[in-house]
């Protein structure tokens, strides 16, 4: 009995420990949403990015049209940042863009096919936006903090 | 306008050449060719054209789109959908071809337009103008924004409407008919005029809303015979309607749910018709939707009352007015992000009064079917994400009633000489291709 009792207590130890360890990964996030330099915007409602790569908002706050890249939708990092920070799942931005791009009411990301060419893209094209992966940032593009 | 959509689809010459116009556009343009050769693998020379015409860049505010989706249908007890499905081998005249355009003028200012073909049964064969819209955004700030499309528009109704012939935002092979009924589809899909549309975001969710003042597009023999039985010797008239809907999205799209409606009017001018004097129709859609959104599952499901309203046809087609009501449940779940399963129980009563036509067939038990007024289908389907733009879906529908079957395709289908099988089996395969 008092055996079963240690194994329970051991067992729920050891969830609660994954659990913070995942709570811990989320917070510390791999990559970051990056914009090109003549961006001037540090940071955004993160209701405002989803409407950004939703490519339902076309401008940046001063005025700059807003160009939107993108990972193909099967891309991990793609899949992540969906998740945390549009907190939205690759199939249902797909479904937006379809949505607007068949109807004649908006059209689609730029899709690049790989992190290199992410950064390439999103350093030379001005009002860019998109992700990367920390590793790959440096002082050539602006990190975009999401409120 | 009826006369020339339809004399331009049936001539079989022209058809082809645009077919192979639209062809040649879509394999030669550089949004392609990147597309495709990272996706799925095309013989040679079609890659070296690709690369060549890929020099020809376009502006970055240039986007090209399309697809392409051939379907092939076999049902039983003399059912027939999108042609001849009855037959033992089935049909495949199921077919759905469009390319856009949309131009990014400035940020604030879009054109756009589409061209589609669509062969599916007897009632639609042509080719047309989908859509063709410019998009002034007059207001955008950083939570809401506002803004007014004018020309050709499509038509805002429940969540699947407007992309409802494009076959990668379908989640099933057939939309349900029920409220997506394809029968009258010309009617519902896209109407000219100008609409204007907005969004708000707050902290609780995004409101979207648009609503437009616009006339119906009732050219082809479908209308016609959806609205008023066959294709008869008169023609029908569009006149002034209204269109809205609102959208609430809570989480990013977790939880959706929508308001639609349209007031739509329609005249019938009689021409030589020996039989109808000319009428008015009114045809008053309400649809509710609402979707939830998990990583693995979707669920998803309307409601729509239908009101319609017939004036004025003289004693052939006596003044009435009578309520529809359709529902659907809608679940699907993907196994992986390539593999989703469809499941759905969808509804279709054309008199909510006499919901299994009973009323309806006493009057006349030797014309009249009961089961004419009513479908019940339960759907399930199978699809694969092969690649980002092609995919392959199968499905079965197992249904009760005849009620949205095409009268063009299924010649006596209210009437009990027609021998219409009030039970039956529909299934279909589809693959398409979209870029």
């Amino acid at each position: 009995m008092i055996s079963s009792c240690c194994r329970f207590a051991l067992l729920l130890i050891l969830l609660l420990g994954m659990l913070s360890t995942i709570g811990v990964a989320r917070a510390h996030e791999h990559y970051e949403v990056v914009v090109n330099a003549n961006v001037t915007a540090r940071s955004l409602p993160s209701n405002s990015l989803r409407a950004i790569f939703g490519m339902r908002q076309q401008t940046w706050p001063d005025g700059m049209p807003v160009k939107v890249f993108v990972l193909a939708d099967d891309a991990p990092l793609h899949s992540s940042f969906c998740k945390e920070k549009l907190s939205a799942f690759p199939y249902q931005l797909r479904q937006a863009w379809d949505r607007l791009v068949f109807s004649g009411t908006g059209q689609a990301p730029t899709r690049v096919s790989s992190s290199e060419e992410m950064f390439d893209r999103v350093t030379s094209t001005p009002g860019a936006i998109g992700y990367l992966e920390k590793s790959k940032i440096s002082e050539r593009i602006n990190v975009l903090q999401i409120k | 306008m009826f006369s020339r959509s339809n004399s331009r689809a049936n001539n079989p010459r022209t058809r082809v050449a645009t077919l192979l116009a639209m062809a040649a556009i879509v394999w030669s343009l550089p949004a392609q060719s990147q597309v495709l050769s990272d996706t799925i693998k095309i013989p040679d020379f079609l890659s070296a054209t690709a690369a060549r015409m890929s020099a020809l860049k376009l502006p970055d505010t240039v986007q090209v789109h399309g697809f392409a989706t051939q379907g092939y249908l076999n049902s039983t007890g003399n059912n027939n959908v999108f042609g001849n499905s009855n037959q033992d081998s089935g049909t495949f005249g199921f077919r759905e071809v469009g390319l856009n355009a949309s131009v990014q003028l400035r940020p604030n200012l879009l054109i756009s337009a589409q061209g589609l073909h669509r062969h599916a049964g007897l009632g639609s064969q042509d080719i047309r103008l989908d859509y063709g819209v410019i998009d002034y955004k007059a207001y955008s700030g950083e939570n809401s924004q506002f803004g007014i499309r004018l020309g050709r528009i499509k038509n805002p109704l429940g969540f699947y409407n407007e992309t409802r012939d494009v076959a990668h935002t379908r989640p099933s092979i057939m939309l349900p008919q029920s409220i997506y009924f394809d029968r009258s589809r010309n009617l519902a899909m896209a109407a000219d005029g100008g609409h204007i549309y907005g969004e708000t975001r707050t902290s609780k969710g995004d409101f979207f809303y648009q609503f437009g003042v616009v006339m119906p597009y009732v050219g082809g023999t479908t209308t016609e015979a959806a609205l008023l039985g066959s294709d008869r010797a008169g023609h029908l008239t569009s006149q002034v309607s209204y269109i809205g809907r609102g959208i609430y999205e809570y989480d990013g799209g977790r939880v959706r749910l929508a308001v639609s409606g349209a007031q739509t009017n329609v005249n019938y001018n009689r021409g030589a018709d020996p039989a109808l004097l000319s009428g008015q129709l009114q045809f008053t859609p309400i649809i509710f939707s609402a979707q939830y959104n998990a990583e693995r599952w979707s669920l998803t499901s309307e409601y729509a009352i239908r009101h319609t309203v017939a004036n004025n046809f003289g004693v052939a087609l006596p003044n009435s007015a009578t309520t529809g009501e359709s529902y659907y449940f809608q679940g699907i779940y993907r196994f992986t992000p390539k593999w989703e399963g469809v499941i759905r129980y969808d509804v279709l009563y054309t008199n909510r009064d006499d919901r299994h036509g009973h009323a309806y067939a006493a009057t006349s038990p030797a014309t009249r079917d009961p089961h004419s007024r009513f479908a019940k289908d339960i759907t399930t389907g199978i699809r694969w994400n092969v690649t980002q733009s092609f995919m392959l879906a199968a499905e079965h529908h197992y249904v009760n009633g005849t009620a949205w079957l095409a009268p063009l395709d299924n010649p006596g289908v209210s009437s009990p000489v027609g021998h219409h099988a009030q039970h039956w089996h529909l299934f279909a395969v589809q693959g398409s291709f979209r870029f």
